[in-house]
């Protein structure tokens, strides 16, 4: 059921999406263009002057209009994700979603899994977009493809385990952190919905209210630890005479990310199991 | 074939302050239409919505064949809303693809039939119809299963007397006689000729069930005039309403 729930959420998150992922590394590469445009006029300056102007108007044009796009998805991202749980669970649409055959948790989960591929993605292809607009504007597109696909083997070979354990944490703690503060929106609008006649606002302060408790919540674990071994920040973890500090830091993180996670989507599941409030 | 089907004991229900159930008792047996009849804010659209799920009880017993609300009792609840409840991205078509998916006694086939008939394009988004014809799919999505209870919140409030035809006449023809049509409204007269039971709801509790029939011979009324006399309010200045 939660596949066939989640085909849903796909199909609806295809149409926007979609064409924004496609065209951010086109206008990516069209404002490299025009950059290279601009960088061939200085270097050639028996060029006319309005050559010049034309390639500064280019410029600007396609500056605007990348970052527009960049902006464009991050905005959209976290506008699909509020969109789809506001709308689609806690609308109109939940008239249909609650009295399918499913449970309350596969709903959100489907919802969580959809909102996490979708921020991956668009995340992904920012960053594409930018290693697009570096590497084409650089005027030597197969030779710095080359030179950094050689640096990266090189870098490959001369690193570490530890290495790889840290890049699979930080990797691990982006993806959770995303879907972290997935589920703090979803348990925000879950407690918002309850506030009859004010929802948005209540959905709003419950963001806040769920935001300040966490921070409190670290606050006190910080102070506990401090007092219990003040050292505890400075001292390093050995192990076979590796400094293992960095490991276990991401690992704590991580798992006081997984930790929100689980306490943000059981807030979410019995609000919405228990007290759903339709409008 | 009959047998209990709805079975409500106690039941309460609270908004805040605001008792939307109070202590209601309810058997409902299947194989017949039900009419559930009650003025505005009896308590109608909350029962419905305990029935299938959507709201928890505050405290009672709700049981369909003999379970909670819960997901094997919404495969077998076939709920009508009164309003539309589609994401307007939606074709008809990839409705029809999510009730096949999600309800095993979906009939596409039946659903395709009816909207050939009615000159509804399954191609076009939700978001294009017109209300009108939004709950004309809304109404063949809801009939097209074969389910074992049609809960049915004001099927034809707000509708012109033309579309109330249609809506019953979809209803009439289309439900699963071994299962039980639940409708819900405070228009009477309309609903009247097919209903085989009414249960009369106020101030949260069912304060009369009868069959139709009976109504009709022991009383000598028709349930219209039933519903004037125990739902009858003095108008403000007092006397009475001349019709």
């Amino acid at each position: 059921m939660l596949i066939k729930l989640m085909k849903y959420d796909m199909k609806s998150l295809s149409r926007a999406f979609i064409p924004m992922w496609i065209l951010a590394p086109i206008v990516a590469m069209l404002f490299s263009f025009s950059i290279r445009g601009m960088i061939a006029w200085e270097n050639n300056p028996w060029l006319p002057g309005f050559m010049n102007a034309g390639n500064g108007i280019l410029l600007a044009v396609t500056a605007v209009v990348f970052i527009g796009v960049i902006v464009g998805l991050m905005v959209m991202t976290i506008l699909f994700i509020i969109q789809r749980f506001w709308n689609g669970l806690l609308k109109e649409e939940g008239y249909l979603m609650f009295t399918l055959p499913v449970k309350t948790w596969e709903l959100i989960v489907s919802k969580a899994l959809v909102a996490t591929l979708v921020t991956c993605i668009s995340s992904v292809v920012a960053v594409f977009s930018c290693v697009v607009l570096g590497v084409f504007s650089s005027g030597e597109v197969i030779r710095t493809f080359a030179y950094m696909w050689r640096t990266f083997l090189e870098g490959v070979i001369e690193i570490d385990l530890s290495f790889w354990v840290h890049l699979i944490l930080l990797v691990l703690l982006g993806i959770t952190g995303a879907v972290k503060s997935i589920y703090h929106l979803y348990a925000a609008m879950s407690m918002g919905q309850l506030f009859e006649g004010h929802r948005v606002a209540g959905s709003c302060v419950s963001y806040i209210g769920i935001s300040i408790a966490f921070s409190v919540i670290a606050g006190i674990i910080g102070i506990i630890v401090s007092y219990a071994d003040p050292d505890f920040l400075y001292r390093g973890i050995y192990y076979n005479g590796k400094d293992l500090w960095g490991i276990f830091y991401l690992s704590y993180t991580l798992f006081m990310t997984m930790l929100q996670i689980v306490i943000f989507h059981v807030i979410s599941e019995r609000i919405l199991a228990t007290k759903l409030n339709l409008e | 074939m009959s047998g209990l089907l709805i079975q409500c004991q106690d039941v309460w229900k609270r908004y805040g302050r605001k008792e939307a159930l109070c202590g209601l008792n309810l058997r409902l047996e299947s194989g017949k239409i039900v009419g559930l009849l009650g003025p505005n804010g009896s308590g109608k659209t909350t029962l419905i919505k305990v029935l299938n799920g959507l709201l928890q009880p505050d405290g009672g017993t709700v049981l369909i064949e003999g379970e909670a609300p819960g997901v094997r009792t919404k495969s077998m609840v076939s709920y009508l809303p009164d309003k539309p409840y589609f994401a307007g991205w939606m074709r008809v078509s990839d409705l029809f693809d999510l009730f096949a998916d999600f309800y095993m006694d979906f009939d596409r086939a039946r659903a395709e039939q009816m909207c050939q008939a009615l000159q509804i394009d399954t191609g076009l988004r939700m978001k294009t119809l017109s209300k009108g014809t939004k709950e004309k799919v809304q109404l063949i999505l809801v009939m097209s299963r074969r389910a074992r209870l049609y809960l049915l919140d004001e099927p034809i409030a707000g509708v012109d007397p033309a579309a109330r035809d249609f809506i019953l006449s979809t209803i009439l023809n289309n439900y699963n006689p071994d299962g039980t049509v639940l409708i819900s409204t405070h228009l009477i007269s309309d609903v009247e000729r097919v209903l085989d039971e009414v249960v009369f709801i106020q101030n949260g509790r069912v304060v009369r069930q009868d069959l139709v029939d009976d109504i009709r011979e022991k009383e000598g009324k028709s349930v219209d005039e039933l519903f004037r006399e125990v739902f009858r309010t003095v108008p403000y200045g007092g006397g009475e309403w001349k019709c």
